[in-house]
């Protein structure tokens, strides 16, 4: 138990020490005021002026100390409140945006994870099971090159061929289309994340599996007449699963990276877009909050894995 | 399925020998990587057409497709990609060089300082490292890119800053292997100071890892500067392999003259496979574990 409220203590203290940077950085670094009332921020000359700035600094509080400001910034983002929009006269607000993006994101994340592990397994099962021989060769230098390729030259190349030579999928993401043909578009974009995600799985797995085969135990399943299939699925699979379910949240957090750059190719408008959308414009709550949401993902993630560890192996309990 | 001729897998036990062997494949990636390199180094001094003249030949409109006088094709500007490619190499590998570097310095040194000191150094360093890898490295990248001006320099540091804490958890980790060993133990009873132990005895065997992973890393920083030239936040003047890619890929381009965005892509393909594979190699060869302690 106490081991658990450490590890949720130090999750915490990470998601805390990443805000304060990036809120810290963010008002440090830019300029608020600048970035609400665009040139009209260096307008002290007249009273007209004055009194626009002195408005602006009290909607925003921006005439409060830092600390102040982050704290009243905290306390808003944990009850889901991240604040006004800079730009648009705060309309709407972060949260109304977030929550339209938010699900594009998460649902071309859980497509290229969901292809991802439905290709790696199969893949490592068959390449482990024909270890060294011509096409497990062939399956390794195939998953080396789909690792060095990165997600924008794939993506790059999967546009060209399947939406300009042969016409299978549709270019534009339409917002407005019904959720079937809405997740219809969002199959090669997902496509371009599984691919490179299911080498590095398969990758893994793959040796993980050869290590496995090679236990006294599978001996004795096979000497006692378990057939060869059941002693792949059965008996080696599960406990090669481990470094898997570790390199499977470790890469979530590239692929969050990487759904940020194939919605940009892919005209996707996801939190990727909104991120770039708000850096242009220099709107610092909405490029806080993607920021404050993605790093949560990806300590949510690190904590799951642990979790499942637990589960699946009770060695990990006892120490 | 033909469960009566085969028996489990068994394994070549060969891998003992061929690890020990860098191969043919090793050198094939070491000259392209050096051919790009020197192309990089000597682009102004090369025989190259001028990578910003628009070479429009009257009456056709650009951009041309590959020919004689331009190898990889022209861009819709009617510019010589083959010296663009050339050219965007040199941003795209300063600014992976530099930060593998400033991963190799400083991550390393404090990876050292953590591995061979422990307590509250390895717990402080070790947390540090830890804040660092959490953050998802992109939007770190995003958020200084688009908070300071996007100069090379800029760019160069932040992917410097990210590959900190993968080396520096290497050479922590190396080092711990290493603190225990006996010729340290001599060095010590010999009366060396600590700063003699890790200048002479540590860092020479530190070093070998990190060069294996400064290959990686270099692959890892010139494809970082590709996403970043995509979400619009690479290097703003000059060319890069990224922007080159991102200037092909518009869906017009794309379908009338794919060669734009695949002249790039091949070469940023190989030179990343190339760095991937020497990396890779280097590492079995002398046997890099990440994850040791």
């Amino acid at each position: 138990m106490s081991y658990w409220l450490q590890r949720l203590g130090a999750a915490i203290a990470l998601l805390l020490a990443v805000s304060m940077l990036t809120f810290g950085a963010m008002n440090l670094l830019g300029d608020p005021l600048f970035n609400i009332l665009g040139p009209s921020a260096g307008d002290t000359e007249t009273e007209e002026g004055r009194q626009i700035i002195q408005a602006a600094k009290d909607e925003y509080n921006l005439d409060d100390p830092l600390p102040a400001r982050y704290v009243q910034w905290a306390a808003g983002f944990v009850t889901g409140d991240f604040g006004v929009q800079f730009g648009l006269d705060g309309e709407p607000p972060v949260s109304d945006l977030i929550k339209e993006r938010l699900p594009r994101t998460l649902t071309l994340l859980i497509m290229a994870q969901m292809m991802a592990v439905t290709l790696a397994i199969p893949w490592a099962l068959f390449s482990a099971s024909r270890a060294d021989s011509a096409i497990d060769k062939v399956s390794t230098v195939t998953s080396f090159m789909f690792i060095a390729l990165p997600s924008f030259a794939l993506a790059v190349i999967m546009k060209y061929l399947f939406v300009i030579k042969f016409e299978i999928f549709p270019l534009i993401f339409n917002a407005a289309d019904p959720l079937a043909s809405r997740l219809w578009q969002m199959v090669l974009p997902a496509m371009v994340l599984a691919l490179p995600a299911a080498s590095v799985y398969q990758r893994l797995l793959r040796t993980d599996l050869i290590t496995t085969l090679q236990e006294d135990y599978i001996l004795t399943a096979r000497s006692k007449g378990v057939s060869k299939r059941n002693v792949l699925f059965k008996h080696a699979l599960r406990p090669s699963l481990f470094s898997f379910i570790t390199i499977f949240a470790i890469n979530t957090g590239a692929l969050i990276g990487g759904a940020l750059i194939v919605e940009q190719v892919f005209i996707i408008p996801g939190l990727g877009s909104a991120i770039v959308e708000a850096i242009l414009r220099e709107d610092f709550p909405v490029v806080l909050a993607i920021v404050m949401i993605v790093t949560a993902g990806f300590v949510v993630m690190n904590v799951l894995v642990d979790l499942i560890y637990s589960i699946i192996d009770p060695r990990v309990r006892a120490s | 399925m033909t469960d009566e001729t085969d028996v489990a897998p068994v394994v070549a036990p060969a891998d003992e020998t061929t690890t020990r062997k860098l191969g043919i494949g090793f050198w094939i990636s070491v000259t392209w990587i050096a051919v790009v390199v020197l192309a990089a180094l000597l682009a102004p001094w090369l025989p190259l057409k001028d990578p910003d003249a628009n070479f429009i030949v009257p009456g056709e409109r650009p951009p041309y497709s590959p020919n004689g006088t331009h190898w990889f094709g022209t861009d819709q500007d009617a510019r010589d990609l083959f010296s663009r490619t050339i050219f965007g190499a040199r941003i795209s590998l300063t600014v992976g060089f530099v930060a593998i570097a400033c991963g190799m310095v400083f991550g390393g040194a404090l990876g050292i300082l953590a591995g061979f000191f422990r307590g509250w150094w390895d717990r402080i360093i070790s947390f540090v490292f830890l804040v660092l890898l959490s953050f998802p490295a992109l939007v770190l990248a995003i958020l200084i890119t688009a908070l300071l001006e996007r100069s090379q320099r800029t760019i160069s540091n932040t992917l410097g800053i990210l590959s900190i804490s993968p080396v520096g958890r290497v050479a922590r980790a190396t080092t711990i292997s290493f603190a225990d060993r006996e010729f340290v133990l001599a060095a010590r009873t010999l009366g060396a100071k600590n700063s003699r132990i890790i200048i002479r005895e540590l860092l020479p065997n530190v070093l070998i890892p990190m060069g294996a992973l400064a290959l990686l890393g270099m692959a890892v920083a010139v494809v970082a500067e590709g996403g970043l030239a995509f979400l619009g936040l690479s290097v703003a003047k000059g060319s890069t392999w990224g922007k080159l890619i991102l200037n092909g890929s518009g869906s017009r381009l794309l379908a009338d003259s794919p060669w734009v965005a695949f002249a790039p892509i091949l070469v940023l393909f190989i030179t990343v496979l190339a760095l991937n594979f020497a990396g890779d190699r280097l590492r079995s060869y002398f046997d890099v574990k990440e994850t040791s302690l």
